[in-house]
């Protein structure tokens, strides 16, 4: 079951370094069907959705290792078993000092469009990852899964792909 | 655990919810952004009040998350990065408006800027093409013009030798018309003694009587004689007098051509080095000088291009 949220609302999220949870929002609660005590220490995994492709997880890491901020379309698992698609923008959280303290996302409702734009590429980075020695969870897997996800892109970075599909589908 | 506890605590539990509050709010109006307020209690008011305070400091989080990283992409020059409305509200979603106008407005800029990169480029490209262009043209020319000059020049010097020899020629007809005048001059004294011998010879003739009519009649004829050859020394004369106004005719003329070469010849020495250059003055020949404009204007462009 396929689950969305308003418009003017946002998901947001905190975890500290290790990806633990530190902080949910109302509407993270609401979407994912989970209690505050249920998500606050916890790692962030527990909404992680099996069509999600390890290549764009490490995308997402490398890019935070960098400092940088990560635009992605990520389908997240809810506690009841319904999914919800987002527009999620990941960024680091620095202290006073300039020092990396947490993670930070605030997730907004995509367009129906571009859901089933990156649906369709992630089901086939999903497909190349099982496909590798030691399944899903296999480096070969892994390996082969990022350098597709690179030749699908054709020139383009991820970032430039996810904002394609954003500008072209309306903000 | 709050609300279990008694009534009459009341007012030292709001106030330690009011300091928990205060602090929050202090932490993020001191730019501390991760800061949010934790449970206060199980009241329906008591999660509205927390949800709301939690969603001012979201989207006040948001905004500032944005609103730098929308501005960063802008001055690398990625415009396709934007400040997404979507989720902001209010005066939020006004300013980000403002954000992704503030954008637009810099990637038409950039776009300008580009196109002006790009014209400057053809530009600079076209202008190095034009003085290549002539440059080569002048370098061929000048090397034809060098060519024509150095065989004028010897073409000059050539008919200077040449009026030169003339002149010699005509100066000798001179002087073999002098010779010519003395020559004449002896023939005429030479028939002026015949003459006075001719006379003498008809008086000694007529003094000899019938025996000397014979002889009266030689002498007559030697006298006709001179008078001719007199007469045609003072036809030479004449004609050699010609043929020395002729020769200085001549010599003037000559003179007058050579004057002229030897004028052409230093023009067309002046001619040979404005386009080869002239090692005296160092003055840089045609050729050199279109190598210089060339190196000059590649140079030229070549900052066009880094700029």
């Amino acid at each position: 079951m396929e689950r969305t949220f308003g418009d003017d609302e946002i998901i947001v999220s905190k975890t500290d370094l290790r990806g633990l949870f530190t902080y949910a929002n109302d509407v993270f609660l609401r979407t994912s069907a989970l209690t505050e005590d249920e998500t606050v220490g916890q790692p962030h995994n527990i909404i992680r959705h099996p069509d999600m492709p390890r290549a764009v997880f490490k995308l997402l890491w490398d890019t935070l290792k960098r400092r940088e901020e990560l635009f992605a379309y990520v389908v997240n698992l809810a506690a009841d078993g319904a999914h919800y698609w987002v527009l999620a923008h990941v960024t680091p959280s620095f202290d006073g000092a300039g020092t990396v303290v947490g993670y930070h996302s605030s997730r907004r409702r995509p367009e129906r469009r571009a859901v089933d734009a990156a649906a369709a590429l992630y089901a086939e980075l999903r497909a190349a990852e099982q496909r590798g020695p030691g399944g899903s969870g296999g480096q070969a897997g892994l390996d082969a899964s990022w350098k597709l996800l690179h030749e699908r892109l054709g020139g383009r970075s991820y970032d430039e792909f996810v904002w394609d599909l954003t500008n072209g589908g309306g903000r | 655990m709050i609300r279990r506890r008694a009534e009459t605590q009341q007012p030292t539990e709001d106030t330690e919810l009011l300091r928990t509050l205060a602090g929050v709010c202090r932490r993020a109006a001191a730019g501390d952004l991760e800061a949010r307020l934790p449970a206060i209690g199980d009241s329906p008011a008591a999660i509205e009040a927390r949800s709301a305070v939690n969603a001012l400091l979201d989207v006040t989080d948001a905004f500032v998350r944005e609103s730098g990283a929308a501005l960063s992409a802008a001055a690398e020059g990625r415009f396709h990065r934007r400040f997404l409305t979507r989720g902001m509200l209010g005066s939020f979603r006004h300013a980000a408006s403002t954000i992704g106008a503030a954008n637009d407005a810099m990637q038409a800029s950039a776009v300008r800027v580009a196109e002006s990169d790009r014209a400057r480029l053809a530009l600079a490209d076209q202008l190095e093409s034009a003085v290549l262009t002539v440059s080569e043209q002048v370098a061929t020319a000048a090397t034809e013009m060098g060519a024509s000059a150095n065989g004028l020049s010897d073409f000059a010097r050539e008919a200077v030798a040449g009026a030169e020899r003339g002149l010699t020629t005509v100066g000798s007809l001179r002087t073999a018309s002098d010779q010519i005048r003395n020559a004449v001059d002896l023939i005429n004294q030479v028939a002026s003694q015949t003459r006075l011998l001719a006379l003498n010879a008809t008086i000694e003739a007529a003094r000899a009587g019938e025996a000397g009519r014979g002889f009266s009649v030689v002498a007559g004829e030697v006298k006709v004689l001179a008078n001719e050859t007199s007469e045609s020394s003072d036809e030479i004369i004449g004609q050699v007098a010609t043929v020395q106004s002729a020769a200085a005719d001549a010599i003037e003329v000559l003179e007058s051509v050579t004057e002229s070469i030897r004028e052409m010849s230093r023009l067309v020495t002046g001619i040979a080095a404005a386009v080869d250059g002239s090692h005296d003055s160092g003055n840089a020949g045609l050729s050199q000088l279109a190598e210089v404009l060339r190196g000059e204007v590649s140079r030229f462009v070549t900052t066009v291009r880094a700029s």
